[in-house]
């Protein structure tokens, strides 16, 4: 295959530094290798969240962030990484709101203990609700090198990882300025001679994913959209995944068509109830509309007077001064998650 | 009859979808569009969106997200990001339905960041999300855009949904790209197409009381008129009712007032 490109330059006027055609997490065959030697034995793999992240989050990892926007993100895992402290993380995901600003929130509030070096991505924000505030300081100021896809390369970036391929062609980023800035490589196709977009493949350390249903082994369902968190857990060298409900297997064995993760690909399973909050659970609970407004308002306050006191009585209250994420979901308390079970509207989900 | 600018471009929006195809819609505006359309000539329209869902009846409310439990409700389809993508790249979106920054007179739309240094923007948005892969790989690409100058601009700082590049035959082409294009670009004030052979924005219609100068005034290259102007459809007060009591009763969306 010869390298190429599109006329982009024709048009481009943003200057960037060329970035290496390198992985920012394990590479294919390291993370091969990690699979291969990983036990098979279907095994218990519930545990609590505080164990969950002892055991795999470390400085300078790449971290996987499942769900999309404000569905069914990871967000009870995103607290305890912040209690327990990680730092020069590398972020990986398609596009995210609460989880991302949460850590960024983190770095500004006390970067010693929380710090992302750079995240891999497609989007940062809050859809209706507004930008990501804390995304446009640490970015504009220059404190976050951002390496951008849309939300199809992410997803076929994790994808490709979890078929275990290095690569995969897509048929978008060409002719615009992500083409020069990310590490996809214009390319002319061996079969019909024109040009086509590679992206590498994705593979995190660790993969953060919260699903409708599991049992003990990690065999997952998921209901709803499923934005792109099978492919995040096959990707990920190590997934920690929280579940709404833990199921029999006997139930898995039943509808084996109904597993979207199986089990080798799961590290730790967590049982946690509103394990999305703020952020919606298709079938348990719809988001949260005056929290992420809520820490969305501190957070461009900050940005706006460079004040952190409000963001690090956010965190002493909701995190710090939570043992858990049962803790926090107390604060917020029962009424108002009771609201949100009920404009959940009753999807319909298979346990 | 009065309309407000929101109401018009979600009217117009609706306008321009044909029955019978499949729109890939962004949140806020492109969905009411939509679901106006599908409402009234449309009734055979369907949605992808973009987190997995296909052709979802939206009876518990208007999605405020693309990713919202309610646009998942009772889908034919509902997988995820990488399913509806690639049924994009296949060839079964007909309608990318986006929004921007900016934009320029090829239709090329910046919704990554205002400034000169990628490393270091002035202004940094949250990123591509789905557009830039609508605007490459459905069928043809609708942006919808408050008029302004700031907006439509000369050059996009940097380019996040590919429209016809440099205006060259070939550049999407070579941009390995399979959609064909920018299609229409709607705002408040006016209706844009695009030049078949220059790739040029061309105005199409404008509101009732705009001429094509004061549309000019608030775009920043110069565009090229249709012979056949025309004056945009304003919406009936069925059209008025449907968006604000069916649609949007909450007011997420058609209670913003825009310039």
């Amino acid at each position: 295959m010869k390298e190429t490109s599109s006329r982009i330059k024709n048009i481009s006027r943003i200057k960037y530094d060329q970035k290496s055609a390198e992985y920012w997490g394990p590479t294919p065959d390291e993370a091969r290798k990690k699979a291969v030697d990983k036990s098979k034995a279907m095994v218990d793999k519930s545990t609590s969240l505080k164990e969950a992240v002892q055991q795999h989050i470390k400085d300078g990892i790449n971290i996987g962030i499942g769900g999309f926007v404000n569905t069914r993100v990871p967000a009870a895992i995103i607290h305890e990484i912040i209690r327990q402290g990680a730092r020069d993380l590398t972020l990986s995901f398609q596009s995210n709101s609460i989880c991302s600003e949460w850590l960024a929130g983190a770095m500004i509030v006390d970067p010693d203990r929380v710090s992302i070096k750079r995240a891999e991505l497609a989007w940062w924000g809050y859809e209706i609700i507004g930008i990501a505030p804390i995304l446009r300081y640490l970015n504009t100021n220059g404190m976050i090198q951002l390496d951008d896809y849309t939300n199809y390369g992410m997803s076929a970036r994790f994808k490709a990882a979890a078929m275990g391929i290095p690569f995969i062609p897509v048929r978008d980023h060409g002719g615009t300025d992500m083409e020069l800035t990310n590490r996809g490589k214009m390319m002319e196709c061996p079969f019909t001679g024109r040009n086509i977009y590679l992206v590498p493949a994705c593979h995190p350390d660790v993969g953060l994913v919260n699903v409708t249903a599991a049992d003990v082994y990690g065999n997952a369902r998921v209901f709803g959209a499923q934005c792109t968190c099978p492919e995040i857990a096959m990707a990920s060298t190590h997934t920690i995944m929280t579940t709404e409900n833990i199921i029999p297997t006997e139930s898995i064995r039943a509808y084996p068509n109904l597993t979207e993760i199986p089990y080798p690909a799961v590290d730790a399973v967590v049982e946690q109830p509103f394990a999305s909050y703020p952020g919606a659970c298709y079938g348990n609970y719809w988001f949260d509309m005056d929290h992420l407004r809520y820490y969305r308002g501190i957070c461009d306050e900050f940005r706006k007077t460079g004040n952190r006191d409000g963001l690090k009585k956010y965190f002493d209250e909701y995190i710090f001064g939570c043992e858990t994420f049962d803790d926090f979901l107390e604060k917020i308390g029962y009424k108002k998650l009771r609201k949100l079970r009920k404009m959940d509207g009753a999807q319909p989900v298979i346990l | 009859m009065g309309y407000s600018a929101v109401e018009m471009i979600s009217y117009t929006g609706s306008r321009v979808l044909e029955d019978e195809k499949i729109v890939f819609v962004g949140t806020g505006l492109p969905i009411i569009a939509a679901m106006h359309a599908q409402l009234t000539h449309a009734p055979n329209l369907y949605m992808i969106y973009e987190a997995g869902s296909l052709a979802p009846i939206l009876e518990i409310g208007m999605p405020l997200s693309v990713g919202d439990t309610r646009a998942a409700r009772k889908a034919c389809y509902l997988k995820g990001l990488c399913a509806v993508f690639e049924l994009t790249q296949r060839g079964f979106a007909d309608y990318a339905f986006i929004g921007g920054a900016q934009i320029d007179m090829y239709g090329n739309v910046g919704s990554h960041l205002e400034g000169d240094v990628y490393e270091k923007p002035n202004v940094r948005f949250p990123g591509s999300g789905g557009a830039g892969a609508m605007a490459a790989n459905c069928e043809k690409t609708i942006v919808i855009m408050a008029l302004e100058k700031r907006r439509f601009v000369n050059n996009v700082d940097f380019v996040t949904s590919i429209g016809f590049g440099d205006g060259s035959p070939d550049y999407r082409e070579k941009a390995g790209v399979m959609g064909s294009g920018p299609y229409r670009v709607i705002t408040q004030h006016a209706l844009f197409g695009f030049d078949e052979e220059t790739k040029r924005m061309k105005l199409l219609e404008v509101a009732p009381g705009k001429t094509p100068e004061e549309i000019q005034e608030n775009v920043s290259f110069e565009l090229l008129v249709a012979p056949d102007l025309k004056e945009m459809a304003v919406p009936t007060e069925e059209d008025i009712r449907l968006l604000k009591e069916e649609i949007d009763p909450e007011g997420y969306f058609l209670k913003k007032a825009t310039k």
